[in-house]
């Protein structure tokens, strides 16, 4: 299929119109489109490194990024249009034809799995203070050594979850999966509390006390706890064990309970498949991606736990600032391999705090000081002439 | 500790009545408590072997099982005290008429409940451990009763012949409320390597709450009628019909379990009470097979026994973990059933008192009007004959004392 230039580069050495688009990029999942685009800066243009050589024309800018629930993709495709994002150029097969249809642009499919771990790389490698632990409540940043970086387990959790093992750029092996993911949570949660919203579900659970409803250890033991299968009185037996009770029905039990331990559950769950899957390939690290965790204490802290229990503390945890982006921005990394003028390397970018280059070509300049802030990354972008 | 004959001993070669009691072990776990007992049938008493030499008596008879729900413990204890059953235990030999009565209990009611058995049938619970008693009861089931192991592939039942020289090692799946999974090396040689809060408590627990079903038995049938396409997200879902072959999943493979449930369209009521089951079911089987077989693979474990009330003989919840372990494992490893599934830690218990030497059970070589004549672990015969094959219910059974 043959690619246009964006439009945006017809102005690359004359006159630049104010946050001209270059680049759009859809990850389109069973639950969320998830948006990349960016938008150039006004003044950016040919530059000039240290040695005083003029080098190739560098344009600086923002990645910024959207999600809409893929139910509502007709709310994304509006936005896309309204934004003029789609002369920029992933569900990408299920809405092909709609997506053609409504914006007149054909979408160049690039495989999930490839994309989730090109963004992966790309962010660990690019972008600064983008992988954290979650321990006692504390987050903390993981310094990513780039060449200590391989192999790692990357477990992307969407509507379900997909366990990838990475050994380099573009070098990795999907070696598992669960259907019990996002998904899970948000629609039995859904069945279960009529919650409107994925993050009304995520905002109950935060109120909830999860001993109400799930069978403690200490529920079957009569107080005492199990220390010889290293089980204390309050490890969770059997998740909704309490709830066969024959006194109480659904409506009989608060929702916030409900949705605690739903999420318990589900994210013990994929701590543990987790686990057993790194253990297999020992491997030592594991990050978890994906729009599950959005940030949420109770989620992460689980996860923690779940893999530290499981693994007696051998492996960690470790989450990404942009995780549910991986897809998008793998696809978005992906408009390289189409040669777009060329993306090449670039030295010195100046005016920004980080200078690295991924995979040698091109320089991504990435500095995003607010830290709760997903939304955007600044951003160069080096194109040959 | 000493330990006195039991009772109906006194009858051995004397006079005995029908059906005498002889012994009673409970499980008592989180939301069932399983019962084993034997009682005595007419005319048992010494036998000769082949060579004509008179050997050990022997009390033939059977193993019945019984099982109650733990929040109804009291029809539970009445259940034993209708019988006498809660006589057919041991004394300490010089124990005083003051003195309790001990009966083998496991499983964490042994614990909890302690108080209030000894309060109304006036016996004391001898605890046993409840891992300890699964792995007895496992191996007790797979060296001595006969057609008790078998696979389920493509609706077939297919009874597994046990080799009792290669054993073990084996993945002992218990799926009770919650799921523990042993690595068994041998006899009482055992380590409990994993387990999952995600299990039957959990079907029981979200199924109630999702459906209103009176009992665990109610929620399985009706699974039995759902469709799980309805509420499941499958691979072709997400890709438009296609499937994902490059990772290796078809469209019809769930890719999110109830992810179609997020709809805003839809609510609880607007749902088939079958089809939410269904996914249930298939949602809490899948994963259990799963971790069962990640598990086994770290040990090298080729095959993986299920026990515990989860399963029933329920022919939907057996072909899921069967695909799913048959799946994760490439088609490496086996899952296997149990006929007598929720009866191994009650068992485990029962098999314990040979421990305290009751009368010294002792092998006896041949006990000829049973079919089947075999010898567990040295100790004793159990000659055991279930034709019935969907009768959990009795193990014809013949326990050798030395007088």
């Amino acid at each position: 299929m043959d690619v246009k230039k964006p439009a945006s580069q017809e102005n690359l050495n004359g006159d630049e119109s104010e946050s001209q688009i270059s680049h759009l990029a859809l990850d389109i999942g069973g639950s969320l489109i998830k948006v990349v685009y960016f938008l150039r800066s006004n003044g950016s243009g040919g530059s000039v490194d240290d040695s005083g050589k003029k080098s190739d024309p560098v344009l600086e800018g923002r990645l910024h990024f959207a999600k809409f629930e893929t139910s509502k993709i007709n709310d994304c495709l509006e936005f896309i249009r309204s934004k003029n994002l789609h002369l920029a150029g992933g569900g990408a097969y299920k809405f092909a034809d709609l997506i053609k249809e409504k914006l007149g642009v054909v979408l160049d499919k690039e495989d999930e799995m490839d994309c989730l771990v090109t963004g992966a790389n790309f962010l660990l490698k690019a972008v600064h203070q983008e992988a954290f632990t979650y321990v006692d409540g504390q987050k903390e940043f993981v310094q990513i050594d780039q060449n200590d970086l391989y192999p790692y387990l990357l477990v992307n959790i969407g509507s379900g979850v997909s366990m990838i093992k990475v050994d380099g750029d573009g070098k990795f092996e999907r070696i598992s999966g669960t259907s019990v993911g996002g998904g899970t949570f948000w629609g039995l949660g859904r069945l279960l509390t009529n919650c409107k919203s994925f993050d009304e579900l995520l905002e109950l659970s935060h109120q909830g006390n999860n001993r109400v409803i799930d069978m403690l250890v200490g529920d079957i033991y009569g107080g005492s706890e199990y220390s010889k299968i290293g089980l204390t009185s309050t490890n969770i037996a059997s998740s909704f064990g309490k709830a066969i009770s024959d006194n109480k029905e659904l409506k009989d039990y608060k929702p916030e309970d409900v949705a605690r331990s739903l999420l318990r559950m589900i994210s013990n769950n994929i701590g543990q498949i987790s686990y057993l899957n790194a253990l297999r390939f020992g491997l030592k690290r594991i990050f978890f991606a994906g729009f599950f965790i959005r940030g949420h204490a109770y989620t992460m802290d689980t996860i923690s736990v779940a893999v530290s229990f499981w693994s007696k503390g051998d492996a960690k945890a470790m989450f990404l600032r942009h995780e549910g982006f991986l897809g998008a921005l793998g696809a978005f990394v992906s408009y390289e391999n189409h040669g777009l003028g060329g993306l090449k390397t670039h030295q010195s970018v100046q005016q920004f705090a980080v200078s690295k280059t991924y995979a040698g070509k091109k320089i991504c300049c990435l500095v995003n000081e607010d830290l709760n802030d997903n939304e955007s990354i600044d951003f160069g972008v080096a194109f040959a002439a």
